[in-house]
């Protein structure tokens, strides 16, 4: 024998399996719906992907150069990294966008925090996030055919149907991985190949449509249960992004948590947020949390278990927790049920006291046939401003003094707000009256005292714009709320509604 | 499914093909014999000849220094050569005893002569089994007539008869299971004499079909024998994974196989007790399988205790062209021992050398843990090598033995071996391990 024998300790024989190969199968799983993104969004997206994994492989290979560490690229992480990302943007955003969140989830997320195995969130959404933050208008400038269009979900929230055929190729308004045939077959790939583990795409599924069942108002209804199980990123997440490894539990229990938590921050962001990212923030705060989990359920090894003859009389924590959640859900969505008349008729009254402040001079309001097919037609037209009612303010002898017009602005700081505005028949407005507000206190409830609320008090315009800053610049100019400019913004956006209602259908 | 196995292992290549067919043949030693004094877990042997003495086949050349420790016995006749250091297979040297055979293979008195064992009481038959002092022969080397001598052999439920062979390439006891399996089933009966409540469970990986036919037809006639095939998966032929399949039971660090209610033996192990008891044969000879992709030839032998590994390696026809050994491993590639050299003899516990043309580990580049938690899916022991790694390399080991359990841990090396970024964990165990224990005899 010529050469020495090499010694090293036991095992001396290694699986084939190899992080390179984990990677691989990833890509291979995201293949299916990277194909449909760019057959449903066109050549343009193809490209946002190559910059988007160009860049976070070019990020990798200079911080890896210029810190002197060994190349990390060849494990394929980056490219993994780079192409989730792109997945998740608008098909139609500026090419310097997926650059900036590649370089922003390579460099920042990854890297600094050392590198592959050691972020504590997921690098794709950390940097989709950042985006969002940053770009806000090109991030969720939806577009289908390169016509910007509703996404699905706010369709739905609309009280749209949406058609599941193009929910399931992605050939709808939304981001470039959407298409749910395509997620589906990827996770199922990823499920046979043992690359993901069956527990957090199911918790996060599951959990989401148990959440929506008993707080979405829509019970069972699978009109609108499928498409939020099927769109705006559920599936993305359940299977690409939750079950990232790094950045999840490793233990079969602390992953079905962690998944519940997952699907519940969805389910409540969707129904309670006043972002359409209810995914994306969801799954980066259950990341967070998995150190905390796996802490939580160190498995004890098979030896210290209690025997099996023993352990059917101890309930399991996990059924505990469980049984609390179902007992505690049913309770709330109880409370609600019982309660929902009482609630109604509390608003009934708010909004009858609103109608009073804001046409004194009415006795008595009619709203007439016509009248409601205007609110009906009108659904829709003002963006993300509804027309939710219009009354006809009459005095005792039945003659009309002006009328109430109550619009909703879905988009305001805080979720949303609604108020009714007093237009007499000339179309001066008689006053504004808040039905619903909920803004941060000292600065967009300011909006509520009279200091703001006055000036739209006389002001006969078309439009109204919002001056943001300095003196007053004329009549139809409202000043904003110091430091509440959204707001303010939102306020003056549903008057302005109201005006053009008005203008269109009473005048 | 359905098949009896335990919770997690991994399925290496099983490389078995090579010389599964390969039939046990004896094999002669050319050179010097080497009996090292340290075969077995415990204290070494004292030797018992000197330089220039005679000896015969069977007789006694070093004697037991303890209640844990092991008599030796010369394998051939012949001279001693020398009472000196020489190479172990871990790597150190050891006390051995040289031996030069006179080729005549003379018995010593009284080994040989056939005893009927249902008139030996049960003290008797353990005696014999210390005198030809029969360790376990399927890797650990713990001495058989300790794990026989139980407090209360009332409690002991099963006799498991270990012939899993789970390692990849070794089919010796395959073999054995082939042609020996009479003797096996007698050499259980012995031991199921020494626990009257006991039955005998010989498990089997299905992977051997034939040794569990052989088996099964030998065990006809036996009420309370009986053949289980098993899962193939490793480590099957751990004692704990055995246990846990056969009586359900998991055992604890420090716990014994007895305090499950089990014995366990490897089956070259029980028909060793067998020539002990009913011939009065010191144990002196054991398979051996020569496998791997550098050998020219594979092959299974009845090899002489004390016999060079380098002699075997040439009993196969020597290395392969241009496929030399990077590796040579006594044992499997699982938990085998990787050789320095050759100049190491075979001894009581040496169930194979596996010569490797590659060497994996060198091979493989080492990254990043990614949290994956596939090791902790294949840990038989339901650990979680994941945590241990971050709390190992962080030397907390406060959290790693009470929270984590590491010291559980028995080295099979499923984690190590389905580590996708190639991290050294068992390695960092073993290290970690053995400095907590440091740390406590302090």
């Amino acid at each position: 024998m010529s050469e020495l024998l090499h010694i090293s300790c036991a095992p001396h024989d290694r699986s084939s399996l190899s992080t390179k190969a984990v990677m691989r199968d990833v890509l291979l799983a995201l293949l299916p719906t990277t194909v449909l993104g760019v057959w449903a969004h066109g050549w343009y997206s193809a490209l946002i992907i190559l910059l988007s994994i160009t860049a976070a492989v070019l990020t990798e290979y200079a911080f890896d150069r210029v810190t002197k560490r060994n190349n990390t690229v060849t494990d394929g992480s980056a490219i993994l990294t780079g192409l989730l990302l792109a997945l998740t943007l608008p098909a139609s955003v500026p090419v310097y966008i997926p650059v900036l969140g590649a370089v922003f989830a390579i460099l920042v997320v990854k890297c600094l925090f050392g590198g592959l195995g050691h972020n504590f969130m997921n690098p794709a959404l950390a940097g989709r996030s950042f985006l969002l933050i940053s770009f806000g208008t090109a991030m969720t400038g939806y577009t289908l055919d390169g016509v910007s269009a509703a996404t699905p979900l706010a369709e739905l929230a609309n009280g749209k149907t949406i058609d599941m055929l193009a929910l399931a190729m992605g050939n709808t308004s939304g981001v470039i991985g959407s298409s749910a045939l395509g997620l589906i077959a990827g996770g199922v790939y990823l499920l046979l190949a043992r690359g993901i583990t069956w527990e957090i795409p199911t918790a996060t599924i599951g959990s989401t449509a148990l959440f929506l069942m008993i707080f979405g108002g829509h019970g069972i209804d699978p009109a609108y249960l499928l498409p939020q199980l099927l769109g705006g990123g559920l599936l993305m997440a359940a299977f690409f992004m939750a079950t990232d490894p790094v950045t999840c539990p490793s233990t079969t229990k602390g992953q079905l948590l962690y998944g519940c938590v997952t699907g519940v921050l969805i389910g409540l962001f969707r129904v309670k947020g006043a972002s359409a990212d209810s995914t994306t923030y969801a799954v980066l705060l259950a990341n967070m949390f998995s150190n905390i989990i796996d802490e939580l359920f160190i498995p004890l090894p098979f030896a210290f278990r209690i025997p099996k003859d023993f352990k059917k009389a101890i309930p399991k924590p996990v059924i505990i927790l469980l049984v609390i959640t179902l007992v505690a859900g049913a309770a709330l969505s109880g409370v609600y049920v019982m309660t929902a008349d009482r609630i109604a008729e509390n608003q009934e009254r708010a909004n009858q006291a609103a109608f009073l402040e804001v046409l004194p001079g009415a006795v008595s309001f009619d709203s007439g046939d016509e009248l409601k097919a205007a609110v009906e037609a009108s659904q829709g037209a003002y963006g993300s401003v509804t027309v939710t009612n219009a009354l006809a303010g009459l005095d005792g002898q039945g003659n009309v003094v002006g009328y109430a017009v109550a619009v909703r602005n879905a988009q305001s700081f805080d979720g949303g707000l609604a108020l009714v505005v007093g237009i007499q028949a000339d179309g001066t407005v008689n006053g504004i009256s808040f039905t619903e507000l909920h803004e941060t206190a000292g600065m967009g409830m300011k909006c509520g005292e009279p200091d703001f609320m006055n000036q739209f008090v006389g002001v006969n315009a078309a439009k109204l714009t919002l001056n943001k800053g300095g003196a007053s610049a004329g009549a139809d100019t409202i000043d904003s709320v110091n430091g509440a400019s959204v707001t303010s913004g939102s306020v003056v956006d549903a008057v302005n509604a109201a005006l053009d209602f008005f203008a269109a259908n009473l005048k | 499914m359905g098949e009896r196995t335990f919770r997690g292992g991994v399925h290496p290549e099983e490389m078995k093909e090579l010389s599964c067919e390969k039939p046990l043949i004896p094999y002669t030693p050319q050179g010097d014999l080497v009996f090292l004094t340290s075969q077995h877990i415990g204290k070494p042997a004292t030797p018992v000849v000197k330089k220039g003495d005679r000896v015969l086949a069977g007789q006694l050349i070093a004697e037991a220094s303890g209640f844990v420790s092991a008599n030796i016995a010369s394998s051939v006749s012949g001279t001693v050569k020398a009472v000196e250091l020489r190479p172990t297979a871990a790597g150190g040297m050891g006390q051995a005893i040289v031996i030069t055979s006179d080729g005549e293979n003379t018995l010593a008195e009284g080994v040989g002569v056939k005893t009927d064992y249902h008139k030996l009481s049960n003290q008797e038959i353990l005696d014999k089994v210390k005198a030809a002092g029969i360790v376990g022969m399927g890797g650990a080397g713990f001495p058989t007539h300790v794990k026989l001598t139980v407090k209360e052999p009332e409690k002991i439920n099963y006799i498991i008869a270990n012939g899993a062979e789970c390692e990849p390439y070794i089919t010796c006891d395959d073999q054995l299971m082939r042609s020996c399996a009479g003797e096996i089933v007698e050499g259980l009966e012995i031991i199921l004499r020494l626990f009257p409540k006991a039955v005998g469970v010989i498990g089997i990986e299905k992977n051997k079909p034939q040794a569990i036919a052989a088996m099964q037809a030998a065990c006809a006639g036996h009420e309370k024998i009986s053949v289980m095939p098993l899962k193939t998966k490793y480590p099957q032929g751990g004692e704990r994974s055995l246990i846990s399949v056969i009586a359900g039971k998991h055992l604890k660090l420090g716990m014994l196989p007895a305090d499950a209610g089990c014995v366990v033996d490897n089956v070259a192990t029980i028909r060793a007790i067998y020539r002990a008891v009913c011939f009065n044969e010191p144990l002196m000879e054991r398979t051996v399988t020569v496998s791997g992709d550098s050998v020219k030839d594979t092959g299974n032998f009845f090899v002489k205790i004390g016999t060079s590994a380098a002699e075997l390696v040439q009993a196969v026809g020597g290395w392969k062209e241009g496929m030399e050994p990077k590796k040579v491993l006594f044992g499997g590639p699982m938990m085998g021992v990787a050789l320095s050299s050759l100049d190491v003899p075979i001894c009581k516990n040496n169930n194979a050398i596996t010569a490797l043309s590659y060497d994996t580990v060198g091979e493989e580049t080492i990254t990043a843990c990614l949290r994956c938690g596939r090791c902790n899916r294949v840990c038989p022991l339901g650990l979680s090598p994941q945590l241990m790694q971050v709390a190992a390399m962080r030397k907390d080991y406060e959290r790693y033995e009470h929270r984590l359990y590491g010291l559980e841990c028995i080295a099979c090396g499923c984690c190590t071996y389905t580590c996708p970024a190639k991290r050294p964990l068992m390695q960092l165990f073993k290290v970690t391990k053995a400095e907590i224990m440091a740390a406590k005899k302090k």
